[in-house]
């Protein structure tokens, strides 16, 4: 049951950061997320390289799924796509990364664009299967056109930080910045990089929720008849949410390609990827951005530590060595998962409200 | 050329007895709880792997297959006991979401104790066996399948329609509230309808492990390819899961036979692709499926 204190006055149901607990949580995450790259080894930089990409992705399914309601799960279709449109337009036209990344956005959403009229005739599971179509599609397509993607053989991603063939330029990626004291590596300058889109999306997002637009998706998410007699326009609402939403997929498809630095696509893949962002955002919390970010972070976290715990297992059970290193991260994530969501359908949102709840009201129950 | 045609078809049907029987198997869980059950993926690589275990312990085939139906059905059952239960009430969407880790703890589960390595299934005809039928060569594993396939069909409808437990299946599914209020106990006709999803994940398993004759961990993932059959079919109606199960199996061959030459570079594999094409197609006419329940809606 989590509630929010009773606001009396329209400027607290405003606010962006309405009450001290979002300020003292900035004011710990801010100074924490820029010394995080000085504080630790190369591995959890990945780590925490990966949770700006997945943040970034997970905020742009949070838009469909949290705030409009829509189920989908054709949202690694975009991110691919923003994906290969990132490496591709490097390639071909040795375009810099941080200018293909928004076109990759681009590319995604007018295919998100495309499926925003099949969300006005179909519901539920029935737009879910349709999207998961779209991304089998999407997937046939990038295969088979091989002259672009390679197929099957993948694709590198340039990291060009000018055009090439141009006089001028910013450097080279690839090499290390001294700026005084502060020594900046590539995987250091894209954590900046990402940290800064992820920034911007997050409050792009928390700013979302407070327009118009934002509180149309929520009404037509909430019941969708009782809005349209309110005045709101439906189909607005949903097609605006696809948009939106495989735009900053498109986005995060990007900084995927750039953090991974080769593209490769299979059906598999591109389905288990679709359901590690469900995963993200329901263990997170559905409709908040908040669960999008923490449920990123958990998510990504929990990928090395499974293979830690499971070195550590090995020795007691030797039938796990069978799996995979991807599959222990899988099997530790789901039972997780699954224990979590039957105490808390909410996710981690609703530990966080519950716990917040217990200090607020303490010494008393409620 | 009509040889070739009728033995597209034969391939066709049984591929589509597969998809059919795992098709019913989600809308039969569907119908009792709105949850689509992605753990019933899992669940056809687990009945044809105890299928193999069994054959492989010195069982009869045929009482190993029932065997390694019933044990399906019951792990399905625990399934629903252990995880489905104490999410009823809760919202619809975060317990099928729920159902892909329960689908993805059963995978691992498999690969465990099962291990990678593909293996055949056995049969106690040769596997490569196959009758000629107005012309075309047919594998008689495909013709089993198909039995099967219809008979398992068969019955559930009887099962459905007929039976006491069928009735009190098909209210529960209509209005929990009202089957209680009438002394329909709804958790252990639940537990029932996991059960009978199980069995036929179980009878699929043994199928689909059949018509390639190969049965390895991701066996289950074939139900990524019946996705479209339920939804063609409509999501509430076991009879149009059946028979889009039949369409999509029939469509996919003839697509693979004719339409992937055509499309050039385009087509290699478009089969795969091709039944979504066709489920978003007739989407767009008939958005609940051929056979789906249009709910009117109130404000």
């Amino acid at each position: 049951m989590p509630t929010k204190p009773l606001q009396t006055r329209y400027e607290d149901d405003q606010k962006l950061f309405p009450d001290m607990w979002h300020k003292v949580g900035l004011a710990i995450a801010i100074p924490l997320a820029l010394a995080y790259p000085f504080l630790v080894n190369s591995q959890w930089l990945t780590v925490g390289n990966q949770a700006w990409v997945y943040i970034v992705g997970a905020i742009g399914m949070m838009i469909l799924t949290g705030f409009c309601g829509q189920f989908s799960v054709g949202h690694a279709a975009f991110i691919y796509l923003g994906g290969y449109t990132t490496a591709i337009l490097g390639e071909q036209l040795g375009m810099p990364f941080w200018m293909a990344i928004p076109f990759g956005g681009l590319v995604a959403a007018a295919v998100g664009l495309s499926v925003g009229p099949f969300a006005l005739r179909l519901e539920g599971y029935y737009l879910a299967i349709v999207t998961l179509g779209l991304l089998f599609l999407v997937n046939h397509t990038l295969m088979s056109a091989e002259p672009l993607t390679h197929g099957a053989m993948g694709i590198a991603v340039p990291m060009h930080t000018w055009f090439p063939d141009e006089p001028g330029g910013l450097g080279n990626f690839s090499e290390t910045l001294n700026l005084g004291p502060i020594e900046l590596t590539v995987e250091r300058k894209l954590y900046f990089f990402f940290l800064l889109i992820a920034l911007v999306s997050a409050y792009g997002a928390k700013n979302l929720m407070r327009t118009n637009t934002g509180r149309a998706m929520m009404a037509v998410r909430d019941h969708d008849i009782a809005a349209e007699v309110m005045g709101i326009n439906p189909a607005r609402a949903k097609i605006t949410s696809f948009g939106l939403s495989s735009f900053v997929a498109g986005i995060a498809g990007g900084m995927y390609a750039c953090q991974q630095q080769y593209l490769t696509i299979d059906q598999g893949m591109s389905f288990m990827m679709s359901i590690q962002y469900i995963a993200i955002i329901v263990l997170g919390g559905i409709g908040t951005v908040f669960g999008a970010v923490w449920g990123a972070i958990v998510y990504v976290v929990l990928n090395p530590l499974a293979e830690e715990l499971f070195e550590v297992a090995k020795p007691l059970l030797p039938m796990l060595s069978g799996l995979s290193s991807h599959q222990q991260a899988t099997l530790l994530f789901s039972v997780v998962v699954v224990v979590l969501l039957i105490f808390e359908p909410l996710g981690l949102l609703g530990f966080w409200l519950r716990t917040k709840r217990y200090f607020m009201a303490w010494p008393f129950k409620y | 050329m009509m040889g070739n045609l009728i033995q597209l078809l034969a391939g066709g049907l049984s591929l589509g007895a597969a998809y059919a029987l795992v098709a019913l198997g989600f809308v039969v869980i569907y119908r009792a709880s709105t949850v689509l059950n992605f753990a019933h993926m899992p669940l056809l690589t687990t009945g044809a792997f105890l299928m193999v275990g069994l054959c492989k312990m010195g069982v009869p085939w045929g009482l190993s297959a029932i065997g390694a139906m019933v044990l399906t059905g019951a792990l399905a059952a625990a399934v629903e006991r252990g995880v489905m239960r104490p999410m009823i009430g809760k919202d619809i969407v975060v317990t099928s979401i729920l159902t892909i880790f329960v689908a993805f703890f059963l995978e691992a589960m498999v690969i465990i104790l099962g291990g990678v390595e593909q293996r055949g299934m056995p049969t106690p005809w040769d596997t490569m066996r196959t009758v000629p039928i107005l012309g075309a060569k047919v594998l008689v594993n495909s013709l089993v399948s198909l039995a099967a396939g219809l008979v398992a069909l068969g019955g559930f409808f009887a099962l459905i329609n007929y039976t006491k437990l069928g009735v009190a299946m098909r209210a529960a599914a209509s209005d929990q509230e009202a089957s209680l209020a009438h002394g329909i106990p709804v958790g252990k006709i639940l537990s029932a309808t996991w059960f009978f999803s199980g069995v036929l994940a179980g009878l699929g398993g043994i199928m689909l492990g059949m018509f390639p004759n190969q049965v390895d961990p991701l066996l289950g993932t074939i139900a990524l390819r019946a996705f479209p059959a339920i939804i063609l079919g409509g999501l509430e109606s076991p009879l149009g899961a059946v028979l889009a199960g039949f369409i999509m199996g029939i469509l996919e061959v003839l697509a693979q036979a004719y339409l992937n030459p055509a499309l050039g570079a385009f087509g290699q594999n478009f089969h795969g692709v091709f039944p979504y094409l066709f489920m978003i197609l007739v989407l767009i006419v008939r958005p609940h499926g051929l056979f789906g329940v249009q709910e009117v809606k109130r404000a």
